[in-house]
């Protein structure tokens, strides 16, 4: 009874999918009951096999009565006609009828329209057969397990014609049975797949090429017998259409460039059973809709059939045909093995699932789509990314952008490319119908109490709502567009507007000052977007476009740091600038906000900074009061930070700063601050440091001339008056154990400019302090000592002596 | 859109993570996503012996939902750009509606 391998003990019920499995639109089988029995009369296993003999040992007396009991044969055998009238002819009908029932299908692709009276019988019959999902297209729901089928397919043998009388009566009454049982089972709604097709822009071609290609045109097969019992001819009704192929199907395919027509899958099990039959391997693409091919080459999971060819024809073929042909089957076979294999994961996911990782993967691409949101939104990454990227050029691209936009690969053929670009079309429209609806975040329904959130990829389930208050917004309001008004009018409000002294105040004009600069640095970092410009070519439009933007924005910084308020001496209140200085916030940003100065304008901060030297916190806080040893540490800080990030911008402006500027900003300090107590701060010795060195190298490298010279010295003298005598509260207390390099730098920097007679008093004022430091750098541990001994030879040597002369 | 932002610039960095239940993972982040679900690679147990049923795991999904706190290598965090990000951030919240 074996053919091809098949295995007749096997229940065939058991085979393919379970129709009762979970995860798919199974159709209620009502005969399931009954279905249980027949399978026990079919299989092989038997009571007396089984039997251990035990019941040998029992009491038989009161037998006589089993059978009344009991019953003598097997109970309750009413539907199982098939195994009643013959136990071992069962499989072969079982067979038969699943044969016959395809060629039946095959001739109602032909003779559409069918007969009206065969609907209700015929569209019963799926459900009855116990492996009708082995046909790819079970009655009602999307193909539960292609593997499944795709093995059977391999595995049936061709259907032993037979007499089929006996079959005829049996699948009449059976199905009359069942008529009456499955009424209630309509097939269930096909809309879900559908709709998943046309949400899902990738796939959505692939659908509509479905659609169109319905009804599969057919060619008869010559090798399949008619019809030979009469059957009335069903009508494709009853086996639902292709368009109820999963998406995943459709998928599999737009992957592999398979043309999908849509074929039953006897053919290939025909080509089976007619022993590889030769035939013409048609090769369609359905995307150029070529007429004059019939779209007949592939089954519905892309497997490649071919129409079969009389054993005449083959041996007609020339040598050369035949071997062209024997590759292509090869081929076809290694293609759908490959398939089978892609295959196997098949319906994994129900189309819900699908359907919500698409819309998540959507929304993703809306934001990476949109550059301008993608700033906003992903501000940190990107920067971050671009900061790596110096230092490692292959960043990667994100995942998804890569899959989804930017995979203009060269592998794969023009038609692929073609393919590829059309998904990217569709992607990109999808971005953009996702980007133009218009997005709510919350529902309110009538009569509720609360508000429904959704959720979307930037905000995934906002757990609170809080709600701003529009007080601060109005406030920043107000000062923009005071600062918009007339500059005059600004002037006298500013100077008297005490509400920018305090400190909420301060805090939000800071707070507009690192605005203004980070849209000044986004814009900075667009200029790498404009077309690369070959030198000497007048600028473009897009060029003169972004340096005005960056001027306005520059401005923009430069007035929200409010430098160029006008001081106003007689005013109690702090310059805003200076004001805002004082946060260690705002002296980070220093740095930053210099870059984007012009030359006027850093001259400018330093001037302000120079003529409010004496009331900067860091140095009025920056003063050792008597009894203190230490600064306390929040001054220390802010010391620290002043020094990090202030100074070394104004530094560096001011190691290219002309003799003129120098001149001017110490005859500035001089005539405007109390340098007395600057000189005892770090912060002031580092700007009178900072002047004198510059000073000293114009006039050492001869292009300072001999006017200036004397104007400087002039000044020079002026500071040395008003420092002498306070020399010694230029360090630190406890000045043995700190760092006091910052004054020995000082005093280095005033000796060199010094006369004869300047550097004696110098030196008789510090005595005692470089005596002091000499000796503690022989008790401290070695390299501190090192250290205190060159900064004091820093001094010495400015004036010619070395520390080793003292011994 | 910042915890997301951040915590992709510190994937391939190790990381741990304790969860709500006290369970400490330590693993280098594979991969983030909006939710903050996080996807950990080569993981270790802070407590193993507490945990013995996780010695042979090697990586694990994390619902973002039951973090509790996320250690980060400092050296990976650049904190100026963070708090450049967390002004952009609050711009766009504070403007969102007006722009």
């Amino acid at each position: 009874m074996s053919f091809f391998g098949f295995d007749p003990s096997a229940n065939p019920s058991q085979r393919g999918h379970p129709s009762k499995a979970p995860g798919f639109g199974e159709t209620p089988d009502h005969f399931a009951g009954l279905q249980a029995r027949h399978d026990e009369d079919d299989d092989g296993i038997d009571f007396e096999d089984t039997y251990d003999g035990l019941g040998d040992t029992l009491d038989e007396t009161d037998d006589v009565f089993n059978d009344d009991t009991f019953g003598a044969t097997t109970t309750d055998r009413d539907f199982d006609f098939a195994g009643a009238t013959a136990k071992v002819a069962d499989v072969i009908e079982e067979e038969h009828a699943v044969y016959t029932r395809s060629n039946t299908r095959k001739q109602s692709a032909k003779q559409t329209p069918a007969p009206a009276s065969a609907v209700p019988e015929t569209s019963q019959l799926p459900a009855l057969v116990p492996d009708m999902s082995l046909w790819g297209a079970p009655p009602p729901a999307p193909v539960p397990a292609p593997q499944h089928q795709h093995h059977d397919f391999m595995t049936q043998p061709a259907a032993m014609p037979s007499t089929g009388k006996r079959f005829m009566s049996l699948e009449e009454v059976e199905a009359q049975i069942l008529a009456m049982n499955q009424k209630p089972s309509a097939p269930p709604p096909q809309q879900a797949p559908r709709q998943f097709q046309h949400h899902v822009p990738t796939s959505q071609p692939m659908g509509n090429q479905f659609h169109q290609q319905l009804p599969p045109p057919h060619t008869p097969s010559p090798g399949v017998p008619m019809n030979q019992f009469g059957h009335p001819t069903m009508d494709l009704r009853g086996f639902p259409p292709q368009q109820q192929l999963p998406p995943h199907l459709q998928h599999m395919m737009q992957q592999n460039q398979m043309p999908q027509h849509p074929q039953h899958p006897q053919q290939l099990h025909q080509d089976r059973g007619v022993a590889q039959q030769p035939a013409v391997q048609q090769r369609v693409n359905p995307r150029e809709q070529e007429p004059v091919v019939p779209p007949q080459g592939r089954n519905q999971y892309g497997m490649t059939t071919h129409i079969p060819m009389p054993a005449q024809q083959l041996q007609s073929m020339s040598e050369a045909d035949r071997a062209r042909f024997l590759e292509e089957e090869s081929k076809r076979l290694k293609r759908n093995h490959k398939i089978a294999q892609l295959a196997r994961y098949n319906g994994l996911m129900t189309p819900q699932d699908k359907n919500f990782i698409q819309r998540i993967q959507l929304q993703q691409l809306v934001s990476i789509n949109s550059a301008e949101d993608n700033v906003n939104e992903d501000f940190y990454y990107i920067v971050h990314s671009a900061i790596r990227a110096r230092s490692n050029p292959q960043q990667p691209l994100s995942q998804l952008a890569q899959t989804y936009l930017f995979r203009h690969g060269g592998r794969g053929n023009r038609r692929q490319d073609n393919h590829l670009q059309r998904m990217e079309q569709q992607v990109a429209r999808a971005v953009a119908a996702a980007k133009a609806r218009p997005k709510a975040s919350q529902l309110v329904l009538e009569g509720s109490l609360g508000k429904i959130s959704f959720s979307n990829v930037k905000t995934p389930r906002p757990m609170l709502n809080i709600k701003k208050s529009e007080g601060g917004a109005d406030q920043t309001k107000k000062v923009e567009h005071m600062s918009v008004g007339s500059q005059r009018a600004l002037i006298s409000q500013e100077a008297q507007k005490p509400s920018l002294a305090d400190r909420k105040s301060l805090l939000r004009a800071i707070e507009n000052v690192y605005d203004a600069l980070l849209e000044l640095e986004i814009h900075e970092r667009d200029r790498s977007k404009l077309p690369t410009l070959p030198p000497g070519q007048p600028p473009q439009e897009a060029h003169a476009q972004w340096s005005m933007k960056r001027d306005q924005l520059a401005y923009k910084l430069y007035s929200e740091t409010k430098i160029h308020l006008p001081i106003d001496f007689s005013s109690h209140y702090t310059h805003p600038f200076v004001a805002i200085l004082s946060f260690s916030k705002m002296k980070r940003a220093i740095p930053r906000v210099f870059r984007h100065l012009d030359p006027e304008q850093r001259l400018t901060v330093l001037t302000m900074i120079v003529v409010h030297l004496d009331i900067l916190d860091v140095v009025k806080h920056g003063i050792y009061r008597p009894d203190e040893m230490q600064l306390p540490s929040a001054h220390r800080e802010e010391i620290d930070t002043f020094a990090n990030h202030v100074l070394p911008p104004l530094l560096g402006y001011m190691y290219e700063a002309s003799f003129p500027v120098v001149h001017g900003l110490l005859k500035l300090m001089l005539d405007r601050v109390d340098v007395q107590p600057v000189s005892m701060t770090k912060i002031g010795l580092s700007f009178l440091t900072m002047f004198l060195s510059r000073a000293e190298l114009l006039k050492q490298s001869g292009q300072v001339s001999e006017h200036e010279a004397m104007e400087w010295q002039n000044v020079y003298d002026r500071l040395f008056a008003t420092l002498n005598g306070h020399w010694n509260d230029c360090f630190p207390p406890n000045g043995k154990f700190v760092d006091d390099q910052y004054v020995w730098q000082f005093l280095a920097s005033m000796a060199v400019g010094a006369n004869m007679q300047q550097q004696q008093t110098l030196v008789a004022a510090v005595k005692d302090r470089v005596l002091e430091n000499v000796q503690a750098s022989k008790i401290l541990p070695p390299e501190i000592g090192v250290q205190k001994r060159e900064n004091v030879n820093l001094f010495m040597r400015a004036m010619g002596l070395d520390v080793d002369l003292l011994g | 859109m910042l915890f997301f932002s951040f915590f992709k610039t510190l994937v391939d960095h190790e990381v741990t993570i304790e969860l709500k239940n006290d369970l400490c993972i330590t693993g280098t982040l594979k991969s983030v996503d909006q939710f903050l679900n996080i996807k950990l690679d080569e993981i270790r147990v802070k407590d193993e012996a507490r945990y013995p049923h996780l010695a042979a795991v090697k990586n694990v999904f994390i619902r973002g939902s039951v973090v509790r706190y996320v250690h980060l290598p400092a050296n990976a965090v650049d904190t100026a750009l963070l708090e450049d990000a967390t002004r952009r951030e609050a711009g766009n919240a504070a403007g969102g509606k007006g722009r």
